[in-house]
């Protein structure tokens, strides 16, 4: 019988994917609270540093995040002006 | 022309943000544009059910205040195109999110959606009050249970003078969506009935959800269940839900009878 | 084997009454808003003195430090605030006025020079008609006479009538009629589950109608300080055979 119930559970098993995204995403709230976060100085500095030597349009500017285990992946899009599509990928441990 | 729909409960625990994300999938998984709308002040919740928790950059509040363009805040779900998430803010300032920043954010995000969801916080504080104000129709998610019922109750009194479509003396459609139902626990009388419900509510029902471990299972990977599995009987009931809300006529099913064990080994799928 | 007697109960009275009230509302800027009320008192000086004010305050966001701010510079100006509306109850500490719901419009009495040939005032109604089920933390206060509801009236709802109260459904909430003195008023519904009846001022809570009664069609009624409920005869059979 438990040969079974392991079978059937373990086809099915999503606790251990919840309890890894929790691990990852706490990790994350946590740290919040103690240090500031390092990816949102790095969004917020490279956009600083940027606009001034580029006028930015708010509107033009797309940041994207994935905060993984072991890395996490900031990735800042800034269209500057003359239609020039730049893109600055970041990588912060 | 754009649809906002709140899901509201007014008790807490009871399906709303789950809910939310599963009626959301399955109106992306018809072609409709949407957006789903986390209310809640300070507990994030929607973006945690969808899967986007690690890719929050700005939410709602942040919109609100003028850190963040509409654009930037929103989240595109990685599996579904049509559908994205603009998530709920961490902050405990219930202050920050005013009548005024939403009162723009929804009329923005019409010109840009087929329907906005918003999910509702519990309570009847600022964040579920703010959720429901610019609603055009209401889906009211109740458990077969008595605090449940009575705060649907109340919650559907507040739809009917908090809202700006009230205050103007036009009705806010609304639909109660029963979740968390145990047919064997009804069938022996220790749950309230879905007649018992409806009678008491006097709104029409939307559909019944079963309580069910697929819905557990979705939220621990982060799927919308009628995404993790179209094929269960909680994402069958959510997308019968969701044609109904589009005007489909569907006749409703009333989930039966879990089988047991032994039959769901050998492969035979309850209702 | 119950062998002694019940004690006799005192019937504890509670009564409602209504009031007229002047409402301030105030407005973004409220210093500006000051000023018009200074304007008011400059013109007649004690035209607020005396008069019961209740402050609403749905057209503005103002923090508890604002509004605390607010009811002192009333006070300044001698304008005593007796409650407060449009708020949520979070905003108000325990040293300010009460939280107020359930306010109706009404006409103020004229103090100033009256006009000579007042137009005959509209007859005033004395039935109000709820069309549809009053819903979970609504109230309804009619002093004025009746109340009939088409529909149920939920739980944690109350319906507050200076007449009777009729309930085309199931009363699940609180039923308080005859409120401003009247014994002879009645509460009737199709299907009793009330938490609370009250007839000028007595009342009886949910465990004390009998459990026979429940979910039936009933009458509450007073005969002399004692509340009866009684099952109401749809069938036409019968009157009041209490």
């Amino acid at each position: 019988m438990m040969n079974l119930l392991r079978l059937i559970n373990g086809r099915n098993a999503s606790a251990p994917v919840a309890r890894e995204r929790l691990q990852i995403l706490l990790a994350h709230e946590r740290g919040l609270r103690g240090q500031p976060d390092l990816l949102e100085l790095l969004r917020a500095e490279i956009l600083a540093v940027v606009s001034r030597h580029v006028a930015i349009d708010p509107e033009k500017v797309v940041v994207r995040m994935d905060r993984g285990k072991h890395v996490s992946t900031l990735e800042v899009d800034i269209e500057v002006p003359n239609g020039v599509q730049r893109s600055i990928a970041a990588v912060g441990a | 022309m754009a649809k906002v729909v709140v899901v509201t409960s007014g008790k807490g625990g009871v399906g709303k943000t789950t809910s939310t994300a599963a009626l959301g999938a399955a109106l992306a998984q018809m072609g409709e544009s949407v957006v789903v709308v986390d209310f809640d002040v300070g507990l994030r919740n929607l973006d945690l059910i969808l899967g986007a928790e690690r890719r929050v950059v700005f939410d709602l509040i942040n919109v609100v205040q003028g850190i963040a363009k509409l654009s930037q805040a929103l989240i595109r779900d990685k599996r579904l195109e049509n559908l994205w998430l603009l998530p709920a803010s961490q902050t405990r300032d219930k202050d920050a999110l005013t009548d005024d920043g939403v009162r723009k954010i929804i009329a923005e995000l019409r010109t840009k959606f087929d329907w906005i969801l918003c999910d509702s916080p519990a309570g009847i504080e600022r964040g579920a009050m703010l959720a429901m104000r610019y609603a055009d129709e209401a889906v009211i998610v109740t458990n077969p249970e008595v605090s449940s019922v009575r705060d649907s109750d109340r919650i559907i009194g507040m739809l009917d003078s908090k809202t700006v479509k009230a205050e103007r003396g036009e009705r806010v459609e609304k639909h109660v969506l029963i979740t968390r139902y145990d047919s064997a626990r009804a069938s022996r009388g220790e749950m309230l009935s879905i007649d018992d419900i409806l009678e008491i509510l006097a709104t029409p029902l939307l559909g019944i959800i079963p309580e069910s471990q697929d819905v557990l299972r979705a939220s621990n990977v982060g799927s919308p269940v009628t995404l993790n599995n179209a094929a269960s009987a909680p994402a069958r009931a959510y997308t019968d839900a969701v044609r109904r809300l589009m005007g489909e006529s569907v006749t409703m099913t009333v989930p039966l009878e879990r089988k047991g064990f032994m039959n769901r080994l050998l492969g035979r799928r309850a209702a | 084997m119950n062998a002694m007697a019940q004690p006799t109960r005192q019937l504890v009275r509670m009564r409602g009454r209504s009031y007229v009230a002047f409402v301030f509302s105030p407005v973004v800027p409220i210093v500006g808003w000051l000023e018009e009320i200074d304007a008011t008192l400059a013109r007649s000086p004690g035209f607020f003195v005396g008069k019961p004010v209740v402050l609403d305050l749905s057209a503005v966001e103002l923090s508890q430090t604002a509004i605390a701010h607010l009811i002192t510079s009333l006070e300044q100006r001698n304008i005593r605030v007796l409650g407060i509306e449009g708020v949520d109850a979070g905003h108000l500490t325990m040293s300010m006025p009460p939280l107020l719901t359930g306010g109706r419009h009404c006409l103020l009495a004229q103090n100033e020079p009256k006009e000579p040939n007042e137009p005959q005032a509209k007859p005033k109604p004395t039935s109000l008609l709820l069309e549809s089920p009053v819903r979970s933390g609504q109230s309804i206060v009619f002093a004025e006479g009746d109340v009939t509801v088409l529909g149920s009236v939920g739980s944690g709802a109350e319906i507050v009538a200076g007449g009777s109260i009729h309930i085309y459904g199931t009363l699940r909430g609180r039923a308080m009629a005859g409120i401003e003195g009247n014994a002879s008023a009645r509460i009737y519904c199709q299907k009793i589950e009330a938490e609370l009846l009250a007839i000028d001022g007595y009342y009886q809570t949910a465990e004390d109608i009998s459990a026979t009664l429940r979910s039936r069609p009933a009458q509450a009624w007073l005969a002399g300080d004692i509340m009866r409920i009684t099952p109401l005869n749809l069938d036409g059979r019968g009157g009041n055979n209490g």
